[in-house]
């Protein structure tokens, strides 16, 4: 045994370090200890790979069921006809991001204190690593091993694609926002991981967030109808004054203005936004006209359409004639009511924006709990 | 070494909510010499080695470790401090190199001399045979060891040990006092917390006690002037007993066997009484320090505190 110290070349009081790196000091070569250390911790563990192996099968079982049983519905082969194909592809998303809503924040949840309790976090803050490298390398790892699972779901996502109806870039943008979504949910599981003293703690919080942004809010968004309901003049083309409904003459449409209860969606559309399920279907391209693929059974595009309605509000004027004098022998006369138009403009970048900032508070919470030297010790927590 | 190395606290404090870990500690530890850090469950040491390397941050006080303020400097004394907890936590799915070169990276040396390092360390902790097995199939000795190697990865001038010893075997036992010996040969400053008192008297030159997070005495453990009780037994004790009250020396009985215990200063003292018992003709069959220097002062400062 030899104590020959001096085989150490960067000693650190030799000036081989910078003098002083601060709590969000950032270098590549720590992330990646960290995020290197997290994996290889992680990849070890047979749990991990038992539950991709778990989640590879479920989701091709899912996608199989799908196909199959939407080829019996049409009553042709799968393929022949693309107007189920946005079905089975929205449902195959659909599934692989409730998943991962599942998934990701067992991930990350116990990522700090779970070392914290296993007695290792201690070990990692006073070697020279920054805080702000600790919490971005364990996101790191945590959002690589998520990405692992969306890995495993691409064969089915491409085998939904090819039923059609879908454009190939919508694989882009899906795998694209399901990643930054898993992302974003490893970051809040982080911020917990940090703020609670117990795993099973900040797993609970972590699905509790999760639970609001894709639940509660639109949740909120249907009890605030009332609220965001006013009673209002609106000009209505409207069935003749006196129109009985038993003549046998088609009623004559003339304009009315009435008092009538207008829903404000507009108000509150951005609710819906941070949904997961929300801002992974508004990013979608869509080949066709919204209303008709949703009428067509894409759920995708019915979501963004929805959204998208809601964001536009209606309170122009209302038909509620045209419909009325539509018979066999007459074609329908023109409607002076404009349709609504639904709003091209996105929703997505608002819901992703706030879904983003709930991610970077989760980090921001996570690196100021492990700044060193500690003052405030969390709850029922030792330092190690 | 800086000029003011080694370790210096004063008046430090740190409470946990109500419960006052450390009410105020004072210590020294110079370089070169290895100083106990001793007092009785929950004294508030680890609380204490935590404030110093740097991972908490005390209420009042001012530290300083290999000259930088813990801190102020906070950067800087993680660099030159070494700590080893006292539980021990591991990556339990890395192997014992893994670990040594992965902490070697968070200390940014660079890969290459980490590994030469981690092969090294392995080597001085007798581990070279389990190096590429998982961490979690190591005993508690062996893990330890590997605790004790991490704490070394980065050549600290100041380490900071926290109850290195337990669940040591004997063997490994005489290997850390002879690695400890040798570190602070090399210069570095040494803070050890044990229990064992016994241990802590063969390889430490200083000592402070604490207790109830104060600092209650600090001892030179090498200071031969201090008195110390001496156990001498005899074939007849009776006849002991007889010839030391004729003599005037004050004794006590042990409380537990049929020694007899004399204070005596240094070694010259013992020699002395050793010959005259043996020149009045009485059988002495042994006389030894009754327990080691620290386990007396420690024991002293218990009574006290009743």
């Amino acid at each position: 045994m030899s104590v020959d110290v001096e085989v150490v070349p960067a000693k650190p009081s030799d000036g081989g370090v910078p003098a002083g790196r601060g709590t969000w000091s950032l270098s590549w070569h720590g992330l990646r200890t960290v995020a290197v250390l997290e994996l290889r911790q992680r990849v070890r563990s047979t749990r991990w790979k038992a539950a991709l192996i778990v989640w590879f099968l479920v989701v091709g079982l899912i996608t199989l069921l799908t196909t199959g049983a939407f080829s019996i519905l049409a009553g042709n082969q799968y393929g022949a006809d693309d107007s189920y194909g946005g079905t089975v592809y929205s449902i195959v998303v659909g599934f692989v991001l409730f998943l991962g809503l599942l998934v990701a924040p067992t991930l990350s949840s116990g990522a700090i204190n779970g070392d914290r309790n296993a007695g290792t976090l201690a070990t990692l803050q006073v070697t020279l690593l920054s805080p702000a490298e600790i919490v971005l390398g364990k996101l790191a790892a945590a959002w690589i091993a998520a990405l692992a699972f969306l890995v495993a779901s691409i064969p089915f996502l491409v085998w939904a694609l090819v039923g059609g109806g879908v454009y190939w870039v919508a694989l882009l943008t899906t795998v694209l926002m399901l990643a930054v979504v898993l992302g974003v949910v490893c970051a809040i599981g982080l911020g917990f991981s940090a703020l609670v003293g117990k795993t099973s703690g900040s797993a609970v919080l972590t699905y509790l967030t999760i639970g609001a942004i894709t639940a509660v809010l639109p949740i909120l968004f249907g009890l605030l109808v009332p609220a965001t309901t006013t009673t209002e003049s609106v000009r209505v083309w409207d069935v003749e004054r006196g129109y009985t409904w038993e003549e046998t003459t088609a009623p004559e449409c003339e304009w009315q203005t009435q008092e009538i209860d207008v829903w404000h969606s507009e108000r509150t559309w951005w609710l819906l936004a941070p949904n997961p399920f929300v801002v992974v279907a508004d990013a979608q391209p869509l080949n066709g006209d919204p209303e008709t693929l949703a009428e067509d059974g894409n759920m995708l595009a019915m979501l963004q359409y929805g959204v998208r309605y809601a964001r536009t509000g209606n309170d122009g004027p209302q038909d509620w004639c045209s419909g009325y004098v539509m018979d066999s022998d007459t074609a329908q006369p023109e409607s002076p009511v404009e349709p609504v138009q639904v709003t091209d403009q996105l929703v997505w970048p608002w819901g992703l924006g706030f879904d983003l900032l709930l991610g970077a508070a989760g980090v921001f919470v996570a690196v100021n709990r492990l700044r060193v030297p500690t003052g405030e010790l969390p709850q029922g927590t030792r330092v190690a | 070494m800086t000029p003011d190395g080694g370790i210096r606290a004063q008046g430090v404090r740190r409470s946990f909510g109500p419960v006052h870990a450390v009410a105020d500690v004072d210590l020294v530890a110079a370089p070169g010499r290895v100083t106990a850090l001793i007092g009785p469950n929950g004294s508030g040491k680890t609380t204490l080695l935590l404030m110093l390397a740097g991972l908490l941050t005390p209420d009042a006080g001012s530290i300083r470790v290999a000259g930088a303020d813990p801190v102020t400097q906070n950067y800087v004394a993680r660099s030159r401090t070494g700590w080893m907890p006292d539980v021990f936590g591991t990556w339990d799915s890395l192997t014992a190199r893994e670990v040594l070169t992965t902490v070697a990276a968070a200390y940014r040396i660079d890969a290459a001399a980490g590994r030469a390092r981690a092969s090294e360390l392995l080597e001085l902790v007798h581990l070279s045979e389990l190096a590429d097995q998982p961490a979690h199939v190591l005993s508690r000795g062996q893990k330890q060891r590997l605790g004790l190697a991490r704490a070394l990865v980065h050549d600290p001038d100041v380490l900071l040990l926290d109850e290195p010893a337990s669940g040591l075997d004997p063997r490994s036992r005489v290997d850390l006092r002879v690695l400890i010996r040798r570190l602070a040969a090399e210069g570095k400053t040494i803070l050890v917390s044990s229990h064992v008192l016994t241990e802590l008297d063969e390889m430490a030159d200083d000592a402070v006690f604490i207790s109830r997070g104060r600092t209650v005495a600090t001892q030179s453990v090498a200071d031969a002037d201090r008195p110390r009780e001496w156990r001498l037994t005899g074939l007849d004790t009776d006849a002991l007993v007889t010839w030391l009250d004729d003599n005037g020396t004050a004794y006590r009985r042990e409380a537990d066997g049929p020694g007899l215990l004399v204070e005596l200063t240094g070694d010259a003292a013992a020699a002395a009484l050793l010959r005259s018992a043996i020149e009045a003709g009485i059988d002495v069959s042994s006389l030894a320090p009754a327990g080691g220097v620290l386990e007396q002062v420690y024991l002293a400062l218990e009574e006290e505190r009743r």
